[in-house]
């Protein structure tokens, strides 16, 4: 266990070095890309200014929300989105055969030997919208609510990481994975509206089959008191534990995905 | 053998048969979200507009279905591998020109696109949210013209942006800039009319308002059809002007390249 977890962070510092060959090129990314979200946000702020409210929410609480959103995603695509989008390449071109003989799980060696600094524009930028929306939301801090906060955000960060994982997995049986990928977006796209803006099956599918709900709504509504469909009170308690619990689901897919596996050429 | 290429692109586009199911999905779900949006803020929210809610959820789904501009940007991210590979030289040997044949070969994906994936998706969605026609014949005629010219402009765009790519060679930051350009400037998400006015003045003189704001206005007659005429004439000059731009662009990078070994 310790060998691996050593072996882990070598990638990892491994990996570092690599991307941080190209500095300027790497902060150039961060600003595109932060730009790119910050373009769509604001998109949402001239809606929510206009209005006054979306779905009930000001816009400092949909600018808490939106920069949680962001940060509990890139906490978690950082260990997983790039690696695993490549998974059904790495199958049809025979390369995760040569990861099975390795003596150390093919998850864990694409995971770390792919971390991806690339997030820095995403950190950079929820960070910023939740230190510029908190103070304005008047809320009442103690040690709970900050323990609450951080843990509903590793939760967000694990729920990322674990539908991205299940989604590769399935690269292992159909070939084929990269559009639901694109699903996968389309959803995540709903979860950074409050969803008490859509229609009640829906809300009902983010809250349980595609549980993007968790992603930011759950916490932050639960963070400011505000009420949440068909969980109510559970409210955050789910936000803290819809992570870890997909992560279980997540292995016993992978697993299972894993025993299946029969390579994809002759 | 340009509509050789165009055929082709959209033949690619066909022959996946799963992919085409899960982009219904996809065109469903981005409907569902942008009109989502606006029946709560008309239900729920202050603010008043002189925009009806039928026609912010006409403008919702043509605006989703045809003039979606985030996956246009992928060629960014085709001819930023044909730069870093070296292919783009085999393009030089071709008889043809290179970003002629790119608008060749995005037209048939962009057709595909519109007519597999964004009629379907408009004829479902519409008849479940209700669908406004053009307000008159007139301003059908003008929005067929404004979508034509829509298209030109959001494929000169992106050519343009990724013939940066000749000298930056970072296509993930070209891609993910054009990308907030559009989603910002284009109107496609948020018409220009609930933009800020200071904002609002200059967005509505960029050519990146031909792209989707202008063709969704002239279709709802929030112009009447001389200023649409007039607009469109507007566009036309900075059809020209970009047309122009990705021409010298491709001469200075034609003359950059350097081949080596053969």
């Amino acid at each position: 266990m310790r060998q691996s977890l050593s072996l882990y962070l070598y990638l990892i510092r491994l990996q570092l070095r690599t991307r941080l060959q190209y500095r300027a090129s790497l902060i150039i990314g961060w600003v595109a890309q932060a730009f790119g979200y910050a373009s769509v946000y604001g998109a949402i702020w001239i809606v929510a200014s206009r209005f006054e409210k979306l779905g009930g929410w000001v816009w400092p609480e949909i600018a808490l929300m939106l920069g949680f959103h962001v940060l509990g995603y890139a906490l978690g695509a950082l260990f997983t989105l790039v690696q695993l989008r490549r998974m059904e390449e790495l199958v049809r071109l025979g390369t995760y055969d040569t990861l099975l003989v390795r003596p150390v799980s093919p998850w864990a060696y694409l995971v770390f030997s792919g971390f991806n600094i690339e997030y820095g524009g995403h950190i950079a930028l929820g960070i910023g919208m939740m230190v510029w929306a908190l103070p304005q939301l008047g809320m009442d801090w103690s040690l709970l609510t900050v323990l609450q906060l951080v843990a509903s955000l590793i939760s967000a960060a694990l729920l990322t990481g674990s539908i991205l994982t299940m989604i590769a997995a399935m690269a292992l049986v159909l070939t084929r994975s990269r559009y639901l990928f694109g699903i996968y977006f389309d959803f995540w796209e709903l979860s950074r509206y409050p969803i008490t803006i859509f229609a009640m099956p829906l809300q009902f599918v983010l809250l349980s089959v595609v549980p993007l709900g968790y992603m930011a709504y759950v916490p932050i509504a639960a963070l400011l008191g505000k009420p949440v469909p068909v969980i109510g009170e559970a409210a955050p308690f789910t936000a803290i534990l819809a992570g870890p619990f997909m992560v279980g689901v997540a292995i016993l897919v992978w697993q299972s995905c894993q025993r299946r596996y029969q390579g994809a050429g002759g | 053998m340009l509509l050789a290429l165009a055929t082709a692109s959209f033949r690619i586009e066909s022959s996946f048969r799963a992919q085409f199911w899960f982009k219904l999905l996809s065109g469903v779900l981005n409907v569902i979200a942008r009109v989502s949006i606006w029946q709560s803020v008309f239900l729920h929210g202050a603010g008043s507009t002189d925009i009806s809610l039928p026609q912010m959820i006409t403008y919702a789904i043509l605006g989703a279905t045809t003039f979606s501009t985030w996956d246009a940007t992928q060629i960014l991210r085709e001819i930023g591998a044909d730069i870093r590979s070296g292919n783009v030289v085999s393009h030089l040997m071709r008889p043809y020109s290179y970003p002629v044949s790119l608008y060749a070969r995005q037209l048939g994906a962009r057709a595909h696109e519109m007519l597999m994936i964004g009629l379907p998706v408009l004829v479902v969605m519409g008849s479940v949210y209700g669908f406004q026609l053009p307000a008159s014949p007139g301003h059908a005629a003008l929005f067929i013209l404004s979508l034509l010219l829509s298209i030109f402009l959001l494929f000169t765009v992106s050519i343009a942006a990724s013939m940066i790519g000749f000298w930056v060679m970072d296509m993930l930051a070209l891609e993910w800039s054009l990308r907030g350009t559009l989603a910002l400037f284009s109107g496609g998400l948020v018409p220009l009319w609930f933009y800020p006015d200071a904002v609002a003045n200059t967005v509505l003189y960029l050519p990146f308002a031909w792209i989707s704001f202008y063709p969704l206005a002239i279709y709802l007659g929030e112009l009447d059809l001389l200023s649409s005429l007039l607009h469109l004439l507007y566009g036309l000059s900075w059809a020209v002007v970009s047309a122009v731009l990705v021409a010298l662009m491709w001469r200075a990078a034609c003359r950059r390249m350097i081949v080596q070994g053969g």
